[in-house]
């Protein structure tokens, strides 16, 4: 349980407090609802690369990590499909350093070319190390647009090409900036030893004079159901096969999105998952197979992806997954796996509650998916999924008409 | 009156580093719990730690393999009901070992403690090491090292670890497909025979660690096999090699990597802790001189460390990147350079500052929750201190002085005593 309180700043910031008095630590997580879903499809990875540009100096603050660092604190965010996430922890007493940090960027931003030009170069370099010069780290770019042909999930986050980051110009950041950079547009959490006294006058005092703005919402299109399998083959410098399965799921709001969780752990998650002992243990056909869902706020994806034991056929490889989802579906699920994946739910909520950091990141995004009691009441949502429930979206989405396949084979053999 | 934004809020010395500390209780069987008892949630972590790590074997990849195998059968349960009996439950279990040690770990909800470690008992004490378990393992693990072979980050760690202590020590050691090839059921049986049957070193609890939990544990950890009674072992930890020079050639890579490092001591040296803010200073945190200097001036890499890593026998300490591989010497002499820096000027006291304040702030945040006090207790128990070691750390980085870390970059930062592995 995740006790909270809830208020919005007249300029339209939602503010969530939480306190834990067992930590000496204070967290302030700001989520922005923008990610790279909002993009222009020309121009992707602008969510991510702005996400750099925020370190970089506000109206009035020079060095945002120096000032967070010479009081103790330290900071991070990530960018995901739909939102970008900003947060740091500070020694409960300096906390007001986070607050002055926090604000002043979102007031305003210093940018300028050759911030853009650094950066815009360090993003290139983590494109490459993240996708281009690992083994099989393009498989992303790859599937997405297989699955999406009309949604913005079509593109990942960094972007769909380099070209796009090395195309960005300093008036596309600037416009960026104003379009979704405000308090309207941000829910604040505030977690950890801090009471709800300070936690309200230190927003008032440093977020409430941040002017509210306009913007007109981003329409995004709705992905059309799928009604035919999809297929694509590419051949790679790597040393084993691989393939990639991908079915469209429902919304993270959708009542049927905790069953998918389910099957996915059902089917391949640890030594006593299905797709392990059958696939990987008893018929040796993969060196490593996983399955699991993309966790978007829209409709995401199911994915099994997995690697080939060498000299496996590709095609037999899939079969024996076609062959599994169908015994899933004919047998349904025990009462005994059903508990299971209940109660490895119920460890999984338990252990991510532990740290001011987790608790804010998780009410903060339970906020932005319009529910913000979700956070405390999914336990149950969870435990109230049947076998039927299961059953059902088993044989409705687990389905080839549903499906992307990415067949990715060796070069080296 | 308004806000006057230019001038940052007021920050205070950091400190209330009153530290949960971990508390022991003699079992009968003479062996010892340790237990820290803090968080909200109904959690424990059960960690038993033994000596059976890399440098208690004879062959390659014994211990790394044992730890792995524990879980693949015992004369009771088979691979598939010890995962399932665990999974049913909600628990999560592991078991790695390292260079100095191996720990197997039991994270679950505390209702179902006494429901799990049975199977975690069973684990410990009779484990069978199947033949048809092992064959699986060692082709999908000769299959990810095919993989991991294809990455820098993996090649740079194995060169550098190589180069530093040698190939044939406990700490230079990286497993071949011949040494995967190699290990057999018996090897393993024996090894775990000596390490880990009746050799358990301690337990560790954290987390909500209520009575109930203590009993329960005690209860099993009564058991006659869960004892301890071995003498360690010692082999070769590190060989003496003089610093190199190494590119493996990667074609196709559009990145380099590189690793710069050296043999270092351990924490149990009078200079080690005030070593840690000298690295904080040159590649220990986002603000770092080489982050500042390479990435957020340069442009030449998306990340940039530098880090000391403390054995029981030995250290070493190193900077580790990825670069734009047309710009590799531009970053070489960039990196030369920074720790140049370090040992012809004093560092400024604003900056030292800074990073005073940032150590105290981490940790802070490394003693935040049970599992990291845990984890703190664990290096303590490994290197023989008692808490005093952190307030003394503490104390040191709050009086540490320009002279002194312009003194210690001299010392050990010498570039004649550098090793330097390129990839790509």
């Amino acid at each position: 349980m995740i006790n909270y309180s809830k208020f919005k700043l007249q300029n339209g910031l939602t503010v969530i407090h939480h306190l834990d008095e067992s930590t000496k630590l204070c967290v302030l997580n700001v989520l922005y609802n923008v990610g790279s879903k909002h993009e222009n499809p020309e121009k992707t990875g602008f969510a991510h690369l702005f996400e750099h540009l925020m370190f970089g100096g506000s109206a009035n603050v020079t060095d945002f990590d120096g000032e967070l660092q010479k009081a103790g604190g330290e900071s991070n965010a990530f960018t995901s499909n739909d939102l970008t996430n900003y947060y740091l922890t500070l020694p409960a007493n300096n906390i007001e350093t986070g607050f002055w940090l926090e604000s002043d960027r979102m007031l305003g931003l210093n940018l300028d070319q050759e911030k853009l030009d650094i950066q815009r170069s360090v993003v290139i370099e983590e494109y490459k190390e993240r996708y281009l010069n690992q083994p099989y780290g393009d498989i992303w770019l790859k599937v997405l647009p297989l699955a999406y042909k009309v949604h913005p999930y079509s593109w990942p986050t960094i972007g769909k090409e380099l070209s796009h980051i090395e195309g960005a110009t300093i008036e596309d950041v600037k416009e960026f900036f104003g379009r979704f950079y405000c308090p309207n547009n941000a829910i604040l959490a505030v977690s950890g030893n801090i009471s709800f006294d300070d936690c309200k006058r230190l927003c008032e005092k440093w977020f409430a004079d941040i002017p509210q703005r306009q913007f007109n919402p981003v329409t995004i299109l709705k992905e059309p159901k799928q009604l035919a399998p999809r297929q694509e083959t590419v051949y790679a410098d790597v040393p084993l096969d691989a393939i990639v399965k991908a079915y469209h799921i429902p919304a993270r709001t959708d009542g049927a999105f905790y069953s998918l969780d389910f099957i996915s752990d059902l089917l391949g998650a640890g030594k006593s998952s299905r797709f392990f002992n059958e696939l990987v243990k008893k018929q040796n056909l993969f060196s490593e197979l996983d399955v699991y869902i993309s966790g978007d706020v829209e409709e995401g994806l199911l994915v099994i992806e997995g690697r080939l034991t060498k000299c496996v056929n590709m095609l037999d490889a899939e079969k024996s997954i076609l062959n599994e989802l169908e015994r899933f579906k004919l047998e349904g699920v025990s009462a005994d796996e059903l508990q299971k994946v209940k109660n490895k739910t119920e460890t999984n909520i338990r252990f991510n509650n532990m740290t001011a950091l987790s608790k804010a990141m998780k009410l903060s995004y339970c906020e932005l998916l319009g529910n913000i009691e979700l956070a405390n009441t999914e336990a149950e949502d969870y435990l109230a999924v049947s076998a039927e429930d299961i059953a059902l979206s088993a044989t409705t989405l687990l389905i080839e008409n549903n499906c992307s396949t990415l067949y990715y084979y060796s070069k080296q053999k | 009156m308004s806000l006057n934004r230019a001038i940052a809020p007021n920050s205070a010395e950091i400190k209330n580093f009153n530290i949960i500390e971990v508390q022991k209780i003699p079992l009968d069987s003479g062996l010892d719990l340790y237990y820290v008892n803090a968080g909200n949630e109904d959690v424990v972590r059960v960690d038993f730690v033994f000596n059976a790590g890399s440098r208690n074997q004879n062959q390659k990849c014994l211990a790394s393999y044992t730890a792995q195998m524990l879980s693949e059968g015992t004369k009771r349960f088979s691979a598939k009901q010890l995962a399932d009996g665990l999974d049913y439950f909600g628990a999560y279990f592991s078991a790695h070992s390292s260079a100095d040690d191996a720990t197997v770990t039991l994270y679950c909800i505390s209702k179902h403690l006494d429901s799990c470690l049975p199977f975690i008992v069973d684990v410990l004490s009779d484990s069978t090491f199947p033949e048809e378990e092992l064959k699986i393992i060692k082709n999908n693990n000769i299959q990810r090292l095919l993989v991991n072979e294809q990455r820098n980050s993996f090649l740079l760690r194995r060169h550098f670890y190589n180069t530093l202590f040698g190939g044939n020590s406990a700490y230079g050691s990286f497993a071949t497909q011949n040494d995967i090839e190699k290990i057999d059921r018996i090897g393993l049986v024996d090894f775990y025979n000596k390490n880990y049957f009746g050799a358990l070193r301690f337990v560790l609890v954290s987390g909500r660690v209520s009575d109930s939990v203590i009993s329960t544990i005690s209860k099993y950890a009564k058991t006659p096999h869960l004892s301890n009674n071995t003498v360690d072992k010692s082999q070769v930890f590190s060989e003496s090699i003089e610093p190199q020079k190494s590119f493996i050639k990667k074609p196709g890579s559009v990145q380099s990597g590189i690793r710069i490092g050296r043999k270092m001591f351990n924490r149990t040296h009078k200079d080690y802790r005030e070593l840690q803010l000298l690295n904080l200073v040159l590649g220990g945190y986002f603000g770092s001189r080489l982050m500042k200097k390479i990435r957020e001036e340069s442009a030449l890499t998306y990340g940039i460390y530098s880090a000391l890593e403390s054995f029981r026998e030995d250290g070493c300490w190193y900077i580790e990147t990825e670069i734009n591989h047309h710009l590799r010497e531009r970053g070489l002499t960039e990196i030369y350079n920074e720790i140049k820096k370090l040992r012809e000027i004093k560092i400024s006291e604003n900056e030292l500052n800074t990073c005073k304040n940032y150590m105290l702030g981490s940790f802070l945040r490394s003693i935040d929750g049970p599992f990291s006090l845990a984890d703190r207790f664990k290096t303590l128990h490994d290197f023989g201190f008692d808490y005093n070691y952190y307030y003394t750390f503490v104390e040191t980085i709050k009086n540490a002085r320009p002279e002194r870390l312009q003194e210690l970059a001299n010392l050990y930062f010498s570039e004649k005593d550098l090793s330097e592995i390129i990839v790509g």
